[in-house]
């Protein structure tokens, strides 16, 4: 691994102690919902680490279980990760995505109601920003790549466009459907009206005259 | 990375010391922008808070959007590392609140849900954190430390993209605030469609069965009338 492992994942454990972070408890699952355009390929940081970093009673096999679910809720990928790692995946479908997390360990969790944190961080397109910076590199092919990384930017922003085009579509149909429905169901009642207005006159005569009181 | 240096043993730790230099400066100078959005389902009658770290001196603005629920509320409190409640909303549907400077330490931010007992709530939140700290130091040297620019022609063209990069990002958070208001109208939409549709059954069935049962109630009437008077 040497020294240009240690220095990726130092860059990423400081990239994601910035990042946000939220509480999990052992063996609770918490899901965040990402709407996602179609072919986009999704990247996920995430690192697990304890609440209390002095109280750190047991020295823990703790990982975590990414869980994505596509628009159909069918389990697009579920691996099992240590603490500390990162997932991609390509949407198929564009809609929302289901990202659950849930801590395993390998220990019975029994008397155990320790509370973990958990940072996280999504990045979607293709050409994030480099976390490997090499001092190699030339200008001209750091320059590259950020023209790379703009270029992906407006990638994602023109696949958003079309994505709002499309709910923006099925928004008019589910209008469209709405208003037909209400005018439907307005013309039913109407004639439901009428005609059972018509058959308790109907019958109420015959029954009068049957009785001889007409 | 340090190919050439790892042959002298000196210098192994210089670089090595180097190398970290760098990772910071390239974690926190990554941009002055840096946002992030989630969206989260919260149940019925509970709270969820989240966490973000900043240093001193930079600015956080908070962003929050209901999309889906009935009611479309939630409560929202954003707490300092001090221990302040910098704001407290009760049962809004949307709101910003902005932070400026920052203190050093985690930011809190919990929504509230304990008010509702049955409908669980669809809630867009967004933080964006500009890191005016690092700007201090002219925030567009991510790249300089390394190398220093063979030409002013580079510099300009670095300048130039990150001020692109930069409205890109603006261009990108405005499209998730207008992507997550079309999600709310397209979900209080189909609610309504189910609603309308539900009540005009029910308004229909309830018009056949008080037909039927005013005209069975008239004949027992006249039946019960003539047993008694013979």
């Amino acid at each position: 691994m040497g020294l240009r492992g240690v220095g990726f994942l130092l860059q990423c454990y400081l990239m994601l102690a910035a990042a946000m972070y939220f509480d999990l408890g052992e063996q609770e699952e918490k899901c965040i919902i990402e709407e996602i355009p179609e072919d986009m390929l999704v990247t996920g940081y995430f690192l697990l680490e304890p609440w209390d970093l002095e109280a750190f009673s047991h020295s823990p096999h703790f990982g975590v279980t990414v869980t994505v679910r596509d628009p159909n809720t069918e389990v697009q990928m579920s691996k099992r990760y240590g603490k500390f790692g990162k997932f991609t995946f390509t949407a198929h479908a564009s809609g929302q995505h289901y990202l659950c997390f849930q801590t395993n360990s390998t220990r019975f969790a029994v008397f155990a109601a320790e509370r973990l944190k958990l940072h996280l961080d999504v990045q979607m397109g293709e050409h994030s920003i480099d976390p490997k910076p090499d001092k190699t590199k030339n200008n001209m092919e750091v320059l590259e790549n950020s023209l790379k990384h703009l270029k992906d930017q407006m990638m994602y922003i023109t696949s958003q466009q079309e994505y709002q085009r499309e709910k923006e579509e099925v928004f008019r149909q589910i209008s469209e459907d709405t208003n037909s429905k209400v005018l439907w169901w307005a013309v039913v009642q109407t004639s439901v009206l009428l005609s059972v207005g018509f058959w308790q006159m109907k019958r109420l005569k015959e029954f009068f005259i049957a009785k001889k009181l007409v | 990375m340090c190919r050439k240096l790892r042959m002298m043993n000196v210098s192994g730790e210089l670089c090595w010391l180097a190398c970290l230099i760098l990772t910071v400066d390239l974690t926190l100078g990554l941009g002055p922008y840096k946002d992030m959005e989630f969206t989260f389902l919260l149940s019925a009658g509970s709270t969820e808070c989240f966490y973000q770290t900043t240093a001193r001196n930079d600015s956080i603005e908070v962003e929050y959007q209901v999309i889906a629920g009935s009611g479309l509320d939630v409560g929202f409190v954003l707490v300092s590392p001090s221990g302040y409640r910098l704001a407290s909303d009760f049962r809004k549907s949307d709101a910003i609140h902005m932070v400026d400077p920052t203190e050093d330490g985690d930011y809190r931010l919990c929504f509230d849900n304990s008010f509702s007992k049955l409908s669980e709530k669809l809630v867009f939140f967004e933080v964006i954190i500009n890191r005016l700290s690092s700007s201090v130091h002219g925030g567009q040297n991510e790249w300089a430390d390394v190398a220093k620019p063979e030409s002013m022609v580079e510099e300009d063209i670095r300048v130039r993209l990150n001020s692109v990069h930069q409205h890109l990002e603006k261009s990108r958070q405005v499209l998730t605030v207008l992507r997550t208001r079309e999600a709310r109208d397209r979900y209080l939409l189909e609610d309504n469609l189910w609603r309308v549709s539900f009540w005009s059954c029910l308004n229909v069935c309830v018009m056949l069965t008080v037909a039927v049962t005013q005209i069975y109630t008239l004949r027992r009437l006249f039946d019960v009338t003539r047993r008694v008077c013979t």
